[in-house]
């Protein structure tokens, strides 16, 4: 009798220590490979990085890397589409196993999430029409200037705008452009690709890039706790780097040369 | 379940929050008082008005009521500075509640209006009541008894549809919750608390209302 309680013990005391010692997702390749899926953010509203083609395909740079990764892991891709702000949230939802969505490595963002090392970059811009004269932050004051909620310029041009700036923020870069086109804000904080695409598609507005407030490197993100993901992540990071597969995918989309990437 | 929960950060912002809701408030009380004054002038050309305005009246009501709130938000923010109109973020959000909920009153109150039997006016004339009087007491006072609590849950309706104002960069408590959120990432904890916020508007509002109902119609009975 005492022998069978001693053994019912030991084994909940085990039982307890699994379950208490177990992180998220330890076995997360292992069941990506075994489910030979993989499910992978796409945005689609973010040029030049995530785009819905003629046909309502999704494609662009990120999409293309899911793409890749799906392939060299050789398990099906499943995109599961997501707005910005819903790129992080997805991935602590477990509605996806890897944050392919051009998401830049902040040390906010790594409080919540774990990322590989850089696979692409972009700048911050301040971008405007000719006639709104900015050349530095400190033309900021006075003006209003639109941003997208959950994007890197949120974060940085806060930072290097003057009191005085008046600030204010959209769910999407789609409402943000139209912000900017309609007049509705002076000028916006976007990513460099995205200036220089708005003044091709409205070029009567003469849009330019101002000045650039931070270059920023981004990155693949997994749940916190999927070392053996983060660590196969890494080395596909590490071997397409190194052959050239990142700037072929990173040249084609967004016509601009891929800079050095650093790792961590 | 290996999700840790950290309302600290959110409560940090309670603040922003509280302000937030507070736009909200006053966004639903500004478009019930301007949308009730257009929805009072529209229900009575539509029952009583001079039949050419009835057209336009009508073509109104139902554009509105058949798209949605945000494309008419769009259109009012996006489409009219091309001709001309520039209306900053919250001003555009209270115009179109005030025009969406303007139509949707029109069509409560003109039922309740419709709803008062012929006889019943018939009635006051026999009496000799003027005409304002026939309208004041024998129309307006029941059809409004009658609808109140459609025109309530519209209200209420109207409260909780201003959340999609924040498309626009209004500053309201969906807007402030949706900045909260991207900043700290704190999703679940950010929108537990913004949906709380809007249970307490809410049930604020619907208690308001059960008062100004008791107030003005249940009294009336004991005179």
């Amino acid at each position: 009798m005492t022998n069978m309680l001693r053994c019912l013990f030991a084994a909940c005391a085990g039982l307890f220590a699994v379950a208490a010692s177990a992180p998220a997702d330890a076995q997360a390749l292992d069941r990506i490979i075994k489910e030979k899926k993989i499910r992978i953010t796409a945005q689609v509203d973010s040029a030049p990085f995530g785009i819905l083609d003629k046909d309502n395909k999704p494609t662009g740079s990120e999409i293309e890397t899911a793409r890749q990764i799906a392939k060299d892991l050789g398990v099906e891709l499943e995109l599961v589409q997501v707005t910005g702000p819903q790129r992080i949230p997805a991935l602590l939802a477990d509605r996806a196993d890897l944050a392919i969505s051009s998401l830049s490595i902040t040390t906010e963002r790594a409080k919540t999430v774990w990322f590989a090392s850089p696979h692409g970059a972009l700048s911050i811009v301040i971008g405007g029409p000719a006639r709104t004269n900015i050349t530095g932050p400190a033309d900021l004051v006075g003006k209003k200037i639109g941003m997208t909620r959950a994007t890197l310029e949120e974060q940085e041009v806060p930072k290097i705008a003057p009191p005085g700036t008046q600030i204010v923020f959209f769910d999407e870069h789609a409402a943000t452009q139209q912000a900017l086109m309609t007049g509705q804000v002076d000028a916006i904080g976007a990513a460099a690709f995205l200036i220089s695409d708005l003044a091709k598609r409205a070029p009567q507005l003469n849009i330019t890039p101002k000045f650039t407030v931070a270059t920023a490197f981004y990155a693949i993100a997994v749940k916190p706790g999927n070392f053996d993901l983060l660590q196969w992540v890494n080395t596909w990071v590490f071997v397409n780097k190194n052959n050239g597969m990142l700037a072929k995918i990173y040249e084609t989309h967004t016509g601009v040369k891929l800079v050095d990437l650093p790792t961590f | 379940m290996t999700y840790v929960f950290q309302f600290g950060i959110v409560f940090d912002q309670f603040d922003r929050m509280l302000a937030g809701a507070w736009l909200t408030v006053q966004l639903s009380i500004g478009a019930l008082l301007l949308g009730l004054a257009a929805a009072t002038a529209g229900a009575f050309v539509l029952t009583a008005g001079p039949r050419w305005l009835r057209a336009p009246v009508t073509a109104y009501v139902e554009l509105i009521r058949n798209t949605p709130l945000l494309i008419q938000l769009y259109v009012i923010f996006f489409a009219l500075p091309g001709f001309g109109l520039r209306l900053d973020a919250n001003a555009a959000a209270l115009a179109a509640l005030v025009i969406n909920f303007g139509a949707y009153a029109t069509e409560i109150l003109r039922a309740g209006i419709q709803s008062i039997p012929a006889g019943q006016i018939e009635a006051g004339r026999a009496l000799n009541l003027t005409t304002v009087q026939i309208y004041r007491l024998i129309v307006l006072f029941p059809a409004v008894k009658t609808v109140f609590p459609a025109l309530a849950s519209q209200f209420v309706l109207l409260m909780l549809g201003s959340s999609v104002v924040s498309a626009i960069s209004a500053s309201e408590l969906t807007a402030v919750s949706n900045t909260l959120q991207s900043t700290t990432f704190r999703a679940f904890e950010v929108y537990i608390v913004a949906t709380l916020m809007y249970l307490a508007v809410a049930v604020a509002f619907r208690a308001a209302f059960a008062a100004i109902y008791w107030a003005v119609f249940m009294r009336e009975r004991g005179r």
